[in-house]
């Protein structure tokens, strides 16, 4: 069984580093170390043992440090954009050329904030211990992109049990707005494991759309905590697509720390094959006036897991807090499972806060419906998650967007 | 066309039809009366192969078996169900759903399928037929959609399919006057000498727009009278009781 506690000699080998900031990294490795993965006795990984993942599926876990070479890929063609080129999370090159430069920074990043605490989540501890450079991009007061960015998350052929953290930090000033394509491909055939650590600053007024998608089925572990802080009248707003990876992890925290906020998110998986995925969100309402909403669809399939846990915290100053969250699953076998813990948290007395969870199979009746008109069962149940999925994806309101994820979702859906 | 002999179905151990017998002729339109709980939508689910009931005796369409044919293939073949209550289905656009039906069973009957844009073509002019929004074709399957605007789906799903069977469960139920017409015109407007109906109604009136060649009056599971229509007429005045 992998008994995952990389020594201290591991940090001399990532880089050389100032005094402060590798005892920094030696102190996190010592939390990390002293709980090691979680398993599910820790409350927050009840429905994901991590520690039960890792050691049936990996033999071993290195560190990756010789950075790989930039492997040929596919750009997208539907749609321009600007882009930003990660492999192995290493940033190795961008283009802004539908942009004023000026009003944009990027360059590659690494946390400075060496205060040191030992985080709840462990994966963060061993992210500050071990990381690489990432990228670190921001945007100036009032500039709007004109075109997407897309950020094409390379993983090479060259990955075989490793294991990769790095950190990415965005901010975008006040009244700037852009909208980002995460987009992984992946080109590894062994397993590997993926750590991110990544900060969101959402200044006054600012808009940030994200949409995510995986390119292709692949066989990463994932695990991504972002820290998003929103400050008043801006507008986040995220569609997740996690398809086909073996394990994900997402928890996401969001500080809404002024007010007249915006928060959106949603997610719709199709999971097979065993897939393991979870999404945590944890949304802190801190100021009064603001909006909340979180929609995760799953459809589970052969011996496959979807889990969501949504927290939602409103502090006694948060008055007019309009919070929602709902979850929703449809199983397609008796190996396939869903959990989901929602929370309400509430401090303050004047709020609409409410959150909804369902999971059944499909319905009978609507595969009836469409057997009358001379469609097969497959067909009508395939018809039938499409449908319950792409709910979802009507929301986008970009078209190229929406035809390339439908594209893309549909792909696994018909796939399978 | 259908040749229905002592037809008996049961669900959860409890008989619902005890012995149908009905026999329909190519061209002919056959309507079904009968009261509350008589039998007459599980009728129409047995025809159509729907799961779960316990079904014998014999059902012959085109001279052929029918009992152990699944739902898809009794469609392909040619039978089409107009639901009492057509299902919503959230996510699913309309006109790309009755492409795929339409050409589904073309492809079964060895036919060409049928390309976007004489598609696109047919449906406007059939909706056009039964005064439908095209714009109610471009939303979500039945979803939102109203009584009357769910019914009147069914007979478009009808005209585009263009069945050589057609049952039509209580398609005249939940409708206005008006809505009524278009629907019985939309019936007649697809009658000929090959095509078949089985129209199972509650009411004489939409009989008035739909003349049918035969009359059935259904009760406890059984066929207990048939006739022309004049027996709907008496049924109009008598009611059920008066049958006996």
């Amino acid at each position: 069984m992998l008994d995952f506690k990389p020594n201290e000699k591991e940090i001399e080998k990532i880089g050389k580093f100032s005094i402060e900031e590798k005892n920094f990294r030696i102190e996190n490795l010592k939390n990390f170390n002293s709980v090691g993965f979680p398993n599910k006795l820790v409350e927050d990984w009840k429905f994901s043992d991590l520690r039960h993942i890792v050691s049936k599926n990996f033999a071993k876990l290195d560190l990756k440090l010789k950075p790989s070479k930039e492997e040929n890929f596919d750009f997208i063609k539907d749609f321009e954009h600007n882009y930003i080129v990660l492999v192995n999370g290493r940033l190795t090159s961008n283009s802004f050329q539908h942009e004023d430069n000026s009003q944009i920074v990027i360059n590659p990043y690494l946390n400075k904030d060496f205060s040191n605490k030992k985080e709840k989540n462990p994966l963060i501890n061993l992210n500050y211990a071990l990381s690489i450079e990432g990228f670190n991009l921001e945007v100036k007061d009032n500039y709007k992109f004109n075109k997407v960015l897309v950020i094409y998350n390379l993983f090479t052929k060259d990955l075989n049990e490793n294991i990769l953290n790095s950190q990415n930090r965005i901010k975008i000033g006040k009244n700037s707005e852009l909208h980002v394509f995460d987009y992984v491909i992946n080109k590894s055939e062994k397993n590997f494991f993926n750590n991110v650590y990544e900060d969101l600053y959402l200044a006054e007024s600012s808009v940030f759309k994200n949409i995510s998608i995986q390119k292709n089925r692949s066989n990463g572990f994932f695990h991504k905590f972002s820290k998003n802080i929103l400050s008043s009248k801006s507008n986040y707003s995220s569609f997740i697509f996690p398809l086909g990876l073996k394990f994900d992890k997402l928890d996401l925290e969001f500080n809404l720390e002024g007010e007249n906020i915006e928060c959106n998110l949603q997610a719709a998986s199709f999971l097979n094959k065993g897939d393991h995925q979870e999404i945590k969100t944890r949304v802190n309402h801190l100021a009064p006036n603001c909006k909340s909403y979180q929609k995760v669809k799953n459809v589970i399939d052969l011996d496959s897991k979807g889990v969501y846990q949504g927290k939602i915290f409103v502090k006694n100053i948060a008055q007019k807090t309009d919070a929602y969250q709902l979850s929703k699953a449809i199983l397609l076998d008796e190996s396939s499972e869903f959990d989901s813990k929602p929370e309400l948290e509430i401090y303050a007395d004047d709020v609409k806060c409410s959150h909804g969870s369902t999971s059944g199979s499909v319905e009978k009746d609507s595969i009836y419906y469409l057997m009358t008109r001379g469609l097969s069962k497959n067909e009508s149940v395939k018809l039938l998650i499409n449908g319950f999925l792409s709910e979802i994806i009507v929301s986008i309101k970009s078209k190229t967007m929406k035809n390339f994820i439908e594209q893309k979702l549909l792909s696994q859906i018909y796939e399978h | 066309m259908l040749e229905i002999k002592n037809l008996k179905a049961s669900i959860n151990n409890k008989e619902i039809l005890k012995g149908v017998d009905i026999s329909i002729q190519p061209g002919e339109l056959h309507a079904i009366m009968g009261p509350n709980g008589s039998g007459k939508s599980t009728l129409a689910n047995v025809l159509s192969g729907k799961d779960g009931y316990e079904v014998s005796g014999e059902l012959k369409y085109q001279g052929k078996d029918l009992i152990n044919i699944p739902i898809d293939e009794r469609a392909q073949k040619g039978i089409f169900l107009a639901f009492q209550y057509p299902t919503e289905i959230p996510g699913v656009n309309t006109n790309n759903f009755l492409k795929t039906s339409l050409n589904k069973i073309k492809k079964a009957r060895g036919e060409k399928e049928m390309d976007t844009l004489s598609f696109i073509k047919m449906i406007k002019e059939k909706s056009n037929e039964l005064g439908m929004n095209e714009n109610m074709l471009s939303r979500q399957l039945n979803v939102g959609f109203s009584g009357g605007e769910k019914k009147k789906n069914e007979i478009l799903q009808m005209k585009i399919l263009n069945p050589n069977l057609a049952i039509l469960d209580e398609t005249d139920s939940g409708l206005d006057i008006d809505a009524l017409k278009t629907v019985a015109k939309g019936v007649n407007s697809t009658r000929d000498k090959n095509k078949s109906f089985l129209v199972i109604t509650h009411y004489q009136r939409l009989l008035n727009y739909i003349k049918p060649d035969f009359v059935h009056v259904l009760a406890d599971g059984k066929i207990i009278k048939s006739g022309s229509m004049e027996l709907a007429e008496q049924l109009e005045k008598t009611g059920y009781k008066g049958i006996n």
